[in-house]
């Protein structure tokens, strides 16, 4: 049996509502409206009347239902007898009536027009970068320190941090450059292999790599591991106070935790991508030595003839400088994080989305800048 | 007498709203101060104002007569000027309780590191936690996670002890523990402390002085000693809210 609503007329102006059954959140039971509906649609109601016959059990499904009734009742000057009410359930209604209204005004969502988002998107894009630019200013006076001795940074740490970025990013790197590499290698060979000039796949492979992907695939693994690391390490210790305690321990913010890692990540970054760029280099070697007639000597030979060194440096220029902005925006938008476990994964979402479109905005400056100048 | 800490008609804001209005007190020198009120009534945000962790208009916020703005970034004025208890400890969760603690007097004093050693063993033997130098704080408990937190926050014996809900989390005989601790290291080390509370076993036993922030009119609405407040103030809120204390202190 679950709960049940009765409504009657005594009279023209009384309205009783009998209430019985066993009323639980967990199975069906009435609904308040359609009897407030009932009893507002009838004016010369001016009091109701509460009964309670045969209740076997209740839970908070009956309190809501009353609420609702007392709420709406009272609203529109009806008086409603509670004097049946069971003491339990009343002094539960009484409770949540009763209790405080913070006067803190709710944060209004208003309906925006399509301007009015442009508008907001555009301040936010433009106070973001602002306090970015203000971040690498900081970051940057903090390395020149750092080079001039005034700024130290705990060796221990430092070399956790690179071995971190570093050593231990290796095998993604290895797994991911190599899969990179073969893919080229297969779509060129489909390709080249219909004018006979499979030989350069080698071309095609080794430059793209170097200039290209080496740095760019390193750079988003990059992100979604290293910078992903950095927000939510840093993150948590904004949840966890530690870094309000380093700050009233006397501690530069930007010195002791983004330093260490900026740099780490800077000069792990070239490393990584030259390890990158051979391992893709290896991966078409596999599938081109296994889809054409072409030898392992014949294959690196092209490679060293088309791949020079202006390559090479090209993708180290703008490993180095994805580096400096994969972890600079890691540790700012951790330091940005509010005092929650959820921002910790908002923060470390947004740190790793940024990064990637950082990363190919970047790219396509770079191409446009070596395009200019020729390399 | 310049007070330690002066604070005159401090508004505080968090995010856009305001919270609390015309905020002033004083602090004087050596005594337990007391930052009282009901959950969500602006406490741990006075105390980051206090910090100099939010910023704060010049001429609201006084450290023994000088402006906050001009000493907060003054080399000495965290550690040495101020140490603060983080309400969980805020232990550097990478380093062992020794690094925490030796952290502060490596980068601040020109000791040499078996000093270092040696006066690390001594504020977490203050602190009961002798021997656990090695441990990481995600292998000790709670309440020995605040007392390490302390330990840190003494390392450079600083003037003014700041506390954020140290009884928070703990239970009653850890707290009880963790307020004598205080009372102590105020005795011995000649400390000021202020702490921002709404435990009324502590309230009665270590405070001073104190003041309620009240969350319905936005401002302090009383000042004085626990007792004083209870027995004095006509402010309704801080009767139900002291009350309840009393009964605590005498059961």
């Amino acid at each position: 049996m679950t709960g049940i609503v009765e409504l009657k007329l005594e009279n023209e102006s009384i309205a009783i509502i009998s209430i019985s059954g066993t009323w639980s959140i967990y199975a069906k039971h009435p609904h308040a409206e359609e009897f407030i509906e009932t009893i507002l649609s009838k004016p010369s109601i001016r009091k109701v009347d509460l009964k309670f016959v045969d209740l076997k059990s209740w839970d908070s499904a009956l309190i809501n239902f009353l609420i609702h009734i007392l709420d709406s009742c009272e609203s529109k000057s009806l008086t409603v007898n509670i004097d049946n009410i069971p003491t339990g359930i009343r002094k539960l209604i009484e409770l949540s009536r009763t209790s405080p209204v913070r006067n803190t005004p709710p944060a209004i969502q208003k309906k925006s027009t399509i301007f009015e988002f442009i508008g907001r998107v555009g301040l936010l894009v433009f106070f973001s970068l602002r306090t970015f630019l203000g971040f690498v200013g900081r970051l940057l006076i903090g390395i020149i320190f750092f080079i001039g001795g005034k700024v130290k940074i705990r060796s221990r740490e430092f070399a956790i941090v690179l071995q971190e970025v570093g050593v231990k990013a290796l095998p993604i790197v290895f797994l991911i450059s190599f899969l990179v590499g073969l893919i080229i290698a297969f779509v060129s060979v489909l390709q080249l292999s219909q004018f006979g000039a499979n030989i350069y796949v080698a071309n095609l492979v080794g430059i793209s790599m170097m200039r290209e992907m080496g740095c760019i695939m390193t750079g988003i693994i990059m992100s979604g591991r290293t910078g992903a690391a950095f927000a939510a390490t840093i993150g948590t210790m904004m949840v966890n106070d530690e870094v309000d305690a380093l700050q009233t321990a006397g501690f530069s913010i930007i010195n002791f935790l983004a330093l260490p890692r900026v740099l780490a990540l800077t000069l792990m970054m070239p490393l990584l991508c030259i390890f990158s760029s051979f391992i893709g280099i290896l991966g078409g070697l596999c599938a081109a030595i296994s889809t054409t007639d072409l030898t392992i000597v014949r294959y690196c030979a092209q490679t060293a003839n088309a791949v020079c060194i202006n390559d090479f440096f090209v993708g180290i220029i703008k490993s180095c400088f994805f580096g400096f902005f994969i972890a600079a925006i890691g540790c700012q938008k951790g330091l940005q994080c509010k005092r929650s476990a959820e921002d910790v994964g908002l923060t470390t979402t947004t740190a790793v989305v940024t990064s990637i479109t950082v990363i190919i905005i970047m790219d396509a400056i770079f191409a446009v800048i070596f395009s200019l100048l020729e390399i | 007498m310049v007070p330690k800490i002066s604070v005159k008609n401090l508004n505080m804001t968090y995010d856009d709203y305001v919270i609390m209005r015309n905020i002033s007190f004083d602090v004087r020198q050596g005594e337990i101060f007391l930052i009282i009120g009901q959950s969500g009534c602006g406490k741990s945000t006075l105390l980051k104002y206090l910090l100099g962790l939010k910023r704060v208009s010049h001429k609201k916020i006084f450290y023994d007569g000088k402006d906050i703005n001009s000493v907060v970034n003054v080399p000495g004025f965290y550690g040495e000027k101020i140490g603060v208890l983080y309400q969980g400890g805020a232990l550097w969760s990478s380093m062992t309780l020794a690094e925490n603690v030796a952290l502060p007097l490596e980068t601040y004093t020109s000791l040499n590191g078996k000093e270092i050693e040696e006066i690390v063993t001594l504020k977490l033997s203050l602190v009961g936690l002798k021997g656990f130098e090695n441990f990481y704080p995600s292998q000790i408990s709670g309440g020995m996670q605040k007392r390490a937190g302390l330990a840190r926050a003494i390392a450079l014996d600083p003037e003014i002890l700041f506390f954020d809900e140290p009884s928070a989390g703990l239970d009653s005989v850890s707290a009880k523990r963790l307020d004598d601790l205080i009372l102590e290291l105020k005795e011995s080390l000649g400390i000021t402390v202020v702490i921002v509370t709404h435990d009324l076993a502590s309230i009665f036993a270590i405070g001073t002085r104190a003041i309620y922030l009240d969350v319905e009119s936005k401002t302090i609405t009383a000042m004085g000693t626990p007792h004083e407040l209870l027995m004095s103030s006509n402010d309704k809120n801080v009767i139900a809210f002291l009350s309840r204390g009393t009964k605590i202190a005498q059961g």
